[in-house]
């Protein structure tokens, strides 16, 4: 990397758009992999109960989240 | 806002909520939207996407789209950020696939086999399927561009160029084919925005 793409590249890493865009993406990966997580979990027998400690949220927020599907 | 929709802007909704259903989606997205608008063979949105060369492209298009949906739904510009983070999206996609199955990780999937009948999340029966977020913004967004344009109805033109305007996995299939809200303005309407092609 030259110095003038690697001062470019640290500018750019302040910049707030591509941190709040990282957070964004994170968030949305995040949704995907909990679901494909709960899904397993049910599949194998957990109850609702268990997902949620393990998750560390109450038994109503991830069976509202989840239940039903 | 939908009674201000043409006939052809209905007729993508419409189309977008088959597709939705066809591919057991939990909500109508605007993935779906843009399927419903490339499968149009008549309107402005199929004529500005013929203009540009879309014709040969629906294939390649629709391998964009399912590439996306693999990885949760989440765009390259979505990958490249997480990246920046020292997060390798395509390393997660296949550990994840590597435990739960391909395509475990795709986006907005209904659980199980289904029927076609059973309840998705709200209690809906499957065959009416609720607006997810993005697509209730987009639908909102082409009265925006309507009203920019000074046009009393809001057409399938107009769903297309909310669709190139919003971030997101559809704009940027779009784009890599060459279509963005400015490409789709040269085509309908010429340089200055004239009512060229209405």
């Amino acid at each position: 990397m030259t110095e003038a793409t690697d001062l470019a590249a640290r500018a750019g890493d302040r910049d707030p758009r591509i941190g709040l865009r990282a957070v964004a993406a994170l968030r949305r990966l995040l949704e995907q992999l909990e679901a494909v997580q709960v899904r397993s979990a049910r599949n194998q027998g957990w109850s609702w109960q268990e997902i949620a400690a393990e998750l560390g949220v109450s038994r109503q927020a991830v069976h509202k989240k989840y239940g039903r599907q | 806002m939908f009674e201000r929709f043409t006939k052809d802007a209905r007729a993508v909704v419409f189309g977008a909520v088959d597709h939705a259903e066809r591919s057991r989606a939990a909500m109508v997205d605007e993935e779906h939207l843009l399927l419903a608008l490339l499968d149009r063979e008549a309107g402005r949105a199929a004529f500005a996407l013929d203009a540009l060369g879309l014709a040969e492209q629906r294939g390649s298009m629709e391998r964009s789209l399912a590439e996306a949906h693999r990885r949760g739904g989440l765009s390259r510009a979505d990958a490249e950020a997480l990246s920046g983070l020292g997060i390798d999206l395509t390393e997660i996609v296949s550990r994840v696939e590597e435990v739960h199955g391909v395509g475990a990780l795709e986006s907005g999937r209904e659980d199980g086999k289904g029927d076609g009948k059973k309840k998705v999340r709200g209690g809906r029966w499957a065959g009416h399927r609720p607006f997810a977020p993005g697509a209730k913004q987009l639908l909102a967004q082409s009265l925006r561009v309507a009203l920019a344009h000074r046009h009393r109805h809001i057409g399938d033109e107009h769903l297309l160029l909310a669709l190139t305007a919003r971030p997101g996995v559809a704009a940027e299939v779009l784009a890599d084919h060459g279509v963005t809200y400015m490409a789709v303005e040269r085509v309908l309407w010429g340089g200055e925005g004239q009512a060229k092609a209405g």
